[in-house]
């Protein structure tokens, strides 16, 4: 299997990349900290950078637009998924004895829609919250890596100081530190 | 502590996924390839009935299972509802299991395998 052409996609498809090369397209992923963060928004960081500044209360990202289109996402989906249920246990009703599975599994669906968007919220606020924290206590954050992605190996001690604020090439450095464990992995995961 | 998932666990919700994306990627091409053209062809229906109830119920402990990784992995639910909604197209489970073991299960399982060489006593 050849190796290369992987990574490339891989780079490819970085969110965090492509939005510093075209600023304004993604509003919400380019501000940069000012203060040298531990946590870098990588390929497998979640819906929001935890880098982010944020001022302000924090359940305000939750009115931002990207996340009023995911409630508008998860009522939509709740409510077709119940409707879908209804339809199935209409045509249950009619004579159709297999329709009385799909009668029950659609609002388990509808339910586990729900519950997924709000772990998601949970989650979501555990890391804004984690990182407001964790301007006082970096170094513990890093060491004990709750705030880290799992995808990401990044490490205070690769990285020197001077080079902290810089938030493209501690971007890079995450890819690099990422791409190190990736061939670590296949060499672990193929033995 | 959520989020420093220990690498055997992580293993554990690893296996889980994969067993149920074959199982349920196999189901769902049987039922749409040799399920859906009996079904027209000859009027025989019986595959996509009892099979097609089989998938339905599997359907929901892959997606609870593939839930569990990808919250696990951090994913975003733009990578999320691809990996929960491969469960019901035909094929899909195949492509996507190989995306995420490529993109997010083997680096995951490789970091944790650094910081576990690492630091010892955290984990």
């Amino acid at each position: 299997m050849s190796h290369v052409p992987m990574r490339r996609s891989t780079l490819g498809g970085r969110d965090t990349l492509n939005s510093m090369e075209t600023p304004g397209s993604e509003p919400s992923a380019q501000v940069v900290p000012d203060t040298p963060e531990p946590v870098t928004p990588g390929p497998d960081t979640p819906e929001s950078d935890a880098s982010r500044v944020v001022s302000g209360p924090v359940w305000r990202f939750l009115i931002e637009p990207r996340w009023l289109g995911w409630h508008l996402f998860v009522i939509l989906a709740f409510w077709g998924m119940l409707w879908l249920g209804d339809w199935q246990f209409r045509r249950a009703m009619a004579g159709n004895g297999l329709s009385w599975a799909y009668t029950f599994e659609w609002p388990l669906f509808a339910g586990f829609g729900v519950v997924f968007w709000a772990r998601t919220i949970r989650d979501e606020f555990r890391l804004r919250r984690g990182v407001d924290m964790a301007t006082g206590q970096i170094g513990v954050v890093a060491e004990s890596g709750p705030v880290l992605p799992d995808g990401i190996g990044t490490r205070p001690i690769e990285r020197p100081a001077d080079d902290a604020d810089d938030a493209e090439l501690a971007s890079y450095n995450a890819y690099l530190a990422k791409l190190n464990a990736e061939v670590k992995g296949h060499n672990k995961w193929r033995r | 502590m959520r989020g420093a998932v220990s690498g055997d666990r992580l293993r554990v919700y690893v296996t889980g996924y994969r067993v149920m994306a074959y199982i349920t990627g196999v189901l769902i091409i049987v039922i749409c390839f040799v399920g859906l053209p009996l079904q027209f062809a000859a009027g025989n229906g019986w595959i996509d009935k009892w099979l097609g109830t089989v998938h339905g119920y599997l359907y929901i402990v892959y997606v609870i299972v593939a839930y569990l990784l990808g919250s696990k992995l951090r994913l975003r639910p733009m990578q999320m509802i691809p990996l929960l909604l491969a469960g019901i197209v035909p094929v899909m489970t195949f492509i996507v299991e190989r995306w995420m073991m490529r993109k997010h299960i083997e680096p995951a399982l490789a970091a944790n395998a650094a910081s576990a060489d690492q630091q010892p006593a955290t984990r």
